[in-house]
Order: structure tokens, then sequence, then C-alpha cells
């Protein structure tokens, strides 16, 4: 029952890790992950949705940008190296 | 020397230093940066990892995750009466055990003690599919910025000169060449005259004084400093601040028992 739960709360999302921190400054941006992507879905723009979350500067805003998702492609070659 | 502080929280910190020298302020920079130590994961041990990640980038990435610190508690590694073999006193230990399917957190890891755990409990670690598990300890310890990034508690940590900026109303023609030259609209008119709005603003990058036909401008340093501290999370900014200071007076004193030799 509590494993169902979290299903629900937590959905796996096809994304593979985004990163915890800004590579330039170090700051932490994962924690603002799970919400930014709910507010693109609810049909924001990446400029609002960056403002709300209070993320200023554009080190770390180009994080959210341009973060891509690597889960699919390297779950087909699973298996074959590990 | 004097501290004013413009606006502070928990997370950032805004202070002007005013009648300081550029060299102490530095080094009070570094300080923060480099010697304040706080503590991090440093060694995860695996017993178990069928995720789609390799187990030293999962390492990597649980390192990097911020963990509130209480520098009374712990000791240095190297300080520690265990001599760095690892014990209570220095190090702490966070567990998991998840089955997938679904997305770790770093909420999820339960820590030896409930008061240091994770800054925030909503950082994805990883994601488990169908049928992947993993069982991890990891264990974290107090270290320095200078040994590695993660050990750093503040992100941005950087200090600017303030200007004076000063405009002889003799010379100047009011032509605005100056209002439209500035990058960071330090200079506005008013009243048919330039003033200056902000000083705080200037970067120093002297585009004004450079197009400036009458030499009405100048743009000189003082002894003023405007400081940003922004703590990652695992200190709060003020404790950062005086440990920074602690460690250079530190330093100092150590240098003058040496010289007093």
């Amino acid at each position: 029952m509590v494993e169902e739960q979290e299903k629900e709360d937590r959905p796996l999302t096809g994304d593979l890790m985004f990163p915890v921190r800004c590579f330039t400054c170090g700051s932490v941006i994962a924690q603002h992950w799970d919400e930014y992507k709910k507010k693109i879905k609810s049909g924001k723009s990446e400029r609002d949705a960056l403002d709300e979350l209070g993320i200023e500067r554009y080190c770390c805003r180009r994080m959210f940008l341009t973060h891509k998702s690597i889960i699919e492609e390297l779950a087909r070659f699973h298996g074959a190296v590990g | 020397m004097r501290i004013d502080f413009l606006d502070e929280n928990e997370l950032k910190a805004r202070f002007i230093i005013s009648d300081a020298n550029i060299a102490l302020i530095n080094s009070l920079r570094r300080a923060m940066k480099n010697l304040v130590p706080s503590i991090a994961v440093d060694y995860v041990d695996f017993y178990l990892n069928t995720s789609y990640l390799y187990d030293e980038n999962l390492a990597h990435r649980i390192g990097l995750i911020p963990i509130k610190t209480d520098l009374d508690k712990f000791n240095m590694p190297d300080k520690c009466v265990c001599e760095g073999e690892g014990c209570p006193n220095c190090q702490i230990s966070f567990r998991l055990n998840i089955e997938g399917r679904r997305t770790v957190y770093s909420g999820d890891f339960t820590s030896d003690d409930p008061e240091i755990a994770p800054v925030y409990d909503n950082i994805p670690v990883i994601e488990l599919y169908e049928g992947q598990q993993l069982m991890i300890e990891a264990v974290a310890r107090l270290g320095t910025g200078k040994e590695h990034a993660k050990f750093q508690p503040v992100s941005v940590c950087g200090y600017r000169i303030v200007p004076e900026i000063t405009i002889d109303a003799g010379r100047c023609t009011n032509c605005g060449d100056c209002i439209d030259s500035c990058a960071r609209n330090v200079l506005e008119e008013q009243n048919e005259k330039v003033i200056v709005r902000d000083n705080m603003e200037c970067t120093m990058c002297m585009e004004c004084v450079k197009i400036c036909h009458d030499r009405a401008i100048s743009v000189e340093e003082t002894g003023d400093f405007l400081f940003t501290v922004e703590s990652v999370g695992t200190l709060p900014v003020r404790t950062i601040i005086k440990k920074g200071l602690e460690i250079l007076k530190e330093k100092a004193e150590e240098m003058n028992s040496i010289l007093e030799l």
C-alpha cells in the first residue's frame, strides 16, 4: 500500500539524472527539478518557471534549459555491458 | 574597518566592508571558500547496485548532496582521536535500501543522527526501474574546499570594489553619452544634470570615462568592498563568515608564534 502511494507521489519521469549542482557556480539546483518540470507541463514558459523558482544566474538557468534525458538510450544497451 | 549588512537571510548575504584593503578581503574570501569545513559523503559502500548507473557515477552524485553540518559535533578526521581511521566522532553513515520501480531521492537516506541529514530531501539521486535494486551505505565526514569542491560551504563568494564616481559639474555639458554608454545604468539624468544613481552597480569598466569629451567624470577606487556570499545550505551564511575570520586569525597567530621563536 505504501509502495503504491509512493509510486503515485513520485512517478518515474524518464529523465536520467538532472545534475545535482550547477557546473559553473556550484549552487545546488536539483531540488527545483521536479517543481520546474511540473511548471513546464502546466504550460508555463521556461522564463517564468525559472523566475518563480528564484534561479537568477544564467549559469544555473542553462542547466535547466539544456538538460536532455538519456535514460532510454542507456536502457537499450542494458545487459550488453553490465 | 566596519561591516554593514545590506540584505541577509539563511542562505544569502550581501554586505559592505568599509576601510579595508584588498589583500585582507581576498584572504577572507579564500578562507570561506577553501578552509571552512563542512560535511559531505566521501566514501560509499555498495552492497548491491543493479541500476543503470555505475557505482562511481552514483557515488559522485551522492557526494554532491549538501548535508546539514554541526561543526561542534565532529572533528576533522586528521585531528580526531582515532587518527583518521574513522569513528563516530569524525564520520556519520547514511543507509539506503530501495527496490524499483521508483525514483530515489536524497530524503530516502536514513541517517545515524537525525540532525545530520541532507539539506534538501527532494534531490533526485537515481531512477530505479523494475527489478533494479540499490543497497548502499554512504559514509560522510568533514572536509574542506581545498580538498574537494563538494566540501565547500559556499557557492557564490566574491567581492567588488565600491567605486567613487564624481562628476565635475563645471566641465559637464550634459551630452548624455556617458548615460548611454553605461551597461549597468549607474548614471541617470535629473533636472538636466547627470547624477550617480547607484554606485554599487558599477563594475569600474571605465566606459563613461573614455567616452566623455569634457573629461568631467572620474571613477576611483575606495577602501569599500561589496561582498556577496551564498551558502549551499550546509551552514548558515553568518556561521561561514565567522568561521572564515576565525581561521584567518588562527593562521595569523600561528605565524606570530613562529616569528617569536
